[in-house]
């Protein structure tokens, strides 16, 4: 289907040309033409039956363009591990590293390029914890519950946490601004209790320190102060 | 790089560093966490300006965790020194202190676990260090020695350094002389004037002072750990002897030899469950197939355990080396690394150095110009527990769920995509290159009968100096915690050391000086496991740490058997139960019940030793059990249901301090603690100055 470029001069006859291109204003036109007219004159509806419909034909075109860049991106990866066997959990590594997540409309994608059923992929992702299928938030917390942390005090932590996000374990804050994770062990178990704030370790951590350290991953550059050093 | 023969590998013995000064940094995840980037940063930028021939190096992690970040230094005129605590803001100040004005940094030091015999040349140093409780007097002796070469005016040939750690435990004041490591413990006031004019002056060795128990560390597995540079082929090629145990073998020896020279050894795998390794290959070997495979397991998943960590960043060379001499032995072309993804600098060490070998002609086809050709691969985990046992991680590898299947056939007959697979942990090959070098027998003279050479422990809780530990079998598990570790933080009891991780067992105070080998440990009712060993005092409820590590299985059981599936939530609620103060004495039977059915019945390793830290906790520590579940009291004040916080209106301040650091407002305008609205997060009693605030046992109420 080829788009007709619109006719010019339709559009200087309406004094608010926005409409075009704005949804809200095309929806309080049609009001007030309604509140006018009691109905919708068909010149009117026709005309912006027209102008829907190349603006449909723009989005659908759009939206291929982002399926064919999921596409390609999946196939660049499946290239990549295709002569390997088993290499299902090694492209799933290298998705959730790049969206952060697996993100559903890339695994249906997977599926097909693998020809490999959805629900095996599924399969894999759900028994896996480190796969995840919601994005992660702005910030993220890591609480780690390895023995060591939790006999030194995650427990702590992680309520104190909750007091000031008020999301706990695997939860992203309604805004999406933070995003709380208990892990089993980051391997710091010399300086537990240890949490990881977006990327930096924080050791030897007190639940006194926790409101310090969320304010400071929020501005960064107000509360330098309130970051405990780790050697304390 | 070009492919390398045997005869380039022939001429390189070891030899000193090239650079005759260094710095070395210890990168290793811990290290980094703690800001050892910076670090190396400042300390690159220092030399600048300093002495721009000394090289600053980045080496993997030594193993002293609780001193992050180290550092080590060697430079003219000075004593090698290693220093901890080295944060980015003071790393300037210690290099010019010790490369331009010769001087050490108090509390920094990490003496060497070495111990002289004799002063051989002039003393320069003296560290000194209160190792008794309370550390209280290491600046009152600092002061004295100080005074005391003044008055023999040798204050400024001698500098008197406090130290961070001695590797001496519990024995009073402990000096040491550098340069020659010749320490005294137990040294008293009057002591301070004779060890200044006898081994100071007249260089004499006091022999009523001298400290003669070698340190009880044998390095092996971690002997390359912080001292080489892990990311460069060429540097373990240079120091530690790289790839010399592969040429022997590939070159001198038949599989048939390797494999029996691994019987000599007496290596059993290091993964926990202890298999002789020799076995393991030699089963592998005699299947007919046209492939075999080899995987180095490096799922560490053990909570509080970071040994293969640790040696993957550390020293990569050396398991993959252990991993080619393996896979020379079964006769296999293809090996996996199975590492998990939660440690992304252990794979991108590993990946690094596979890239290198590749480039060395020490991976791929004709490796040293032999026929033999083998090639290893990496493939990551992604968070599954039970992927440590070999069946579910061989379904991992192969792309599937991580579920386990039943054994026999076990992988040496049937493992990856059907073919016979031999799966040994990263410890195990770090082992195989040092053993070939220097010969089963001298490895198997190392350790106890049926135990031999050393195991590798992560040493965490409540002890003092959280650390990595290389002892060997036999060695007591009082040694490994007090002699190395220092003991429990706060000079408080040891209440039990939990070893082997979830599927271990926990051992009392009363069992501690059980030597430590598979056989003993699995007596009293704990395994050896891959190496995580967690202190705990009298401060940690038992039935709250079964519920710890129950509660972990029940996470990660695959949910494939009923037995592991249905009985660890059933087990769980009943702990719930317990520690809630809800529990009926029918409870304990009923637990042991389960955990019978759970060790007979379920279809893999994680389900048969998941009930192990229920029944080893109900063996040793039936009583709290029985607090808990008849009185209705946790004696260690920690299941937070069975204590109240209480402030003593006697001790108060009123400085309000409480009151300000309350997450939820439970402490009242006149300092009431609202029990109902406390969290027991315990905020109010670390920041309370007087100690007025303490945990009670609710029944006072």
């Amino acid at each position: 289907m080829t788009q007709r470029p619109h006719d010019p001069s339709a559009a200087t006859e309406h004094p608010r040309e926005s409409w075009k291109n704005d949804e809200a204003a095309l929806l309080t036109m049609l009001e007030e033409l309604e509140k006018r007219h009691g109905y919708i004159p068909h010149q009117i509806s026709d005309e912006v039956g027209r102008v829907l419909e190349v603006r449909l034909e723009r989005l659908r075109r759009i939206q291929t363009k982002l399926e064919s860049s999921v596409r390609r991106d999946v196939q660049t990866q499946v290239a990549r591990w295709k002569a390997e066997e088993g290499n299902l959990i090694m492209i799933l590594h290298a998705i959730q590293n790049q969206h952060g997540y697996v993100p559903r409309e890339v695994a249906m994608e997977l599926s097909r390029e693998l020809s490999v059923k959805l629900a095996r992929i599924y399969e894999v992702i759900t028994f896996y914890h480190y796969f995840k299928l919601q994005p992660p938030g702005k910030h993220n917390v890591t609480v780690c519950n390895g023995t060591a942390c939790y006999l030194k005090g995650a427990g702590g932590l992680l309520a104190e946490i909750r007091n000031h996000l008020g999301v706990g374990e695997g939860q992203t804050t309604p805004d999406r601004e933070f995003h709380v994770e208990v892990v089993r062990c980051i391997g710091c178990c010399g300086m537990s209790p240890a949490m990881v704030c977006d990327g930096k370790t924080h050791g030897r951590l007190k639940p006194t320190d926790v409101s310090g350290i969320l304010a400071q991953m929020k501005t960064p550059a107000a509360a330098p102060a309130a970051a405990k050093e780790v050697h304390a | 790089m070009k492919s390398l023969t045997p005869a380039d590998l022939l001429p390189i013995t070891p030899q000193p560093v090239p650079p005759a000064e260094w710095v070395r940094v210890q990168l290793d995840t811990g290290g980094i966490a703690a800001g050892a980037e910076s670090t190396l940063e400042e300390l690159r930028a220092a030399v600048r300006e300093l002495r721009p021939g000394l090289a600053v190096l980045p080496v993997g992690s030594h193993g002293r965790s609780f001193a992050d970040p180290v550092v080590e230094i060697r430079s003219r005129g000075m004593p090698d020194t290693l220093y901890g605590r080295v944060t980015p803001e003071i790393a300037p100040e210690l290099l010019t202190a010790h490369v331009r004005g010769h001087r050490m940094l108090d509390d920094h030091v990490l003496a060497s676990t070495e111990r002289g015999r004799e002063v051989n040349g002039p003393v320069s140093h003296l560290l000194v260090l209160d190792t008794g409780a309370g550390e209280g007097k290491t600046a009152f002796f600092q002061f004295s020695f100080i005074e005391e070469l003044k008055r023999r005016g040798l204050a400024d040939q001698v500098q008197v350094v406090r130290a961070l750690d001695i590797g001496i435990h519990d024995e009073g004041v402990v000096v040491q002389l550098l340069p020659g490591a010749v320490t005294y413990t137990n040294v008293l006031a009057p002591d301070v004037a004779r060890i200044v004019e006898e081994s100071i002056i007249q260089r004499r060795v006091l022999d009523d002072l001298l400290w003669k128990q070698p340190d009880p560390q044998v390095r092996i597995v971690l002997r390359n750990c912080g001292v080489i540079d892990p990311e460069e082929l060429s540097d373990y090629l240079a120091q530690a002897q790289g790839y010399q145990a592969l040429r022997r073998a590939l070159v001198e020896m038949t599989p048939e030899q390797v494999i029996a020279e691994m019987k000599v050894s007496g290596l059993r795998g290091r993964g926990g469950a202890g298999f002789p390794t020799w076995k393991k290959w030699d089963l592998t070997r005699v299947q007919k197939t046209d492939q075999r495979y080899v995987i180095c397991n490096a799922d560490e998943g053990d909570p509080g355990a970071f040994m293969d960590r640790s040696v993957l960043e550390s020293d990569p060379h050396t398991v993959l080396e252990g991993m080619i001499i393996a896979a020379y032995a079964i006769g296999s072309s293809m090996g996996y690394f199975y590492i998990r993804a939660e440690y992304p600098k252990a794979v991108a060490r590993v990946e690094r150095a596979i890239q290198q070998a590749r480039e060395a002609g020490l991976l791929g086809k004709n490796i040293l110009g032999t026929d033999f050709c083998f090639d290893a691969k990496i493939r990551l985990g992604a968070g599954a527990f039970v992927c440590g046992e070999e069946t579910a991680l061989i379904a991992s590898i192969e792309g599937k769920r991580g579920s386990p299947s039943p054994r026999p056939p076990y992988p040496s007959v049937r493992g990856l995509w059907g073919k016979p697979t031999s799966i040994n942990n990263v410890e195990t090959f770090a082992n195989v290159p040092a053993i070939l070098l220097r010969g089963g027998a001298w490895y198997a003279s190392h350790g106890v009968e049926g135990s031999r050479g050393t195991k590798v422990f992560a040493v965490t809780g409540k002890v003092n100096h959280a650390q990595l530990v290389e002892v060997p079998m036999g060695t007591t598990l009082r040694q490994i915690v007090f002699d190395v570790c220092g003991g429990v933080q706060d000079g408080r009891e040891i209440k039990a050391v939990q070893t082997g991780g979830p599927s271990g067992g926990v051992i009392p105070d009363s069992q501690l000086d059980t030597p430590v080998a598979y056989e003993t440990l699995q007596q009293l009712g704990s395994i050896m496991g891959s190496g995580g060993m967690i202190v705990m005092d009298a401060t940690d409820s038992i039935v709250d740490v079964a519920k710890f590590y129950l509660k972990f299985c029940v996470d990660e059981s695959c949910g494939k058997c009923a037995p592991c599936r249905i009985g660890g939530y059933q087990m769980s609620q009943i702990l719930d139960r317990i520690s809630r103060g809800r529990g009926t004495p029918d409870d304990i039977p009923t637990l042991r019940r389960i955990c019978l059915a759970m060790q007979k019945a379920s279809l893999c390793g994680l389900g048969q030793t998941a009930p192990n830290p229920v029944l080893a906790t109900l063996r040793y520590f039936e009583n709290e059990y029985l607090d808990h579940v008849k009185d209705h009291s946790c004696k260690a004040l920690e299941c937070s249901a069975l204590v109240s916080v209480k402030l003593d209106q006697a001790k108060c301040i009123k400085c309000k301090l409480c009151i300000k650091n309350c997450p939820v407002g439970a402490v009242s305008a006149d300092f009431v603690i609202d029990n109902a609205k406390c969290t027991r997060c315990n905020s109010c009693i670390e920041v309370c100055p007087k100690k007025a605030i303490a945990r009670a046992p609710k029944s006072e109420e």
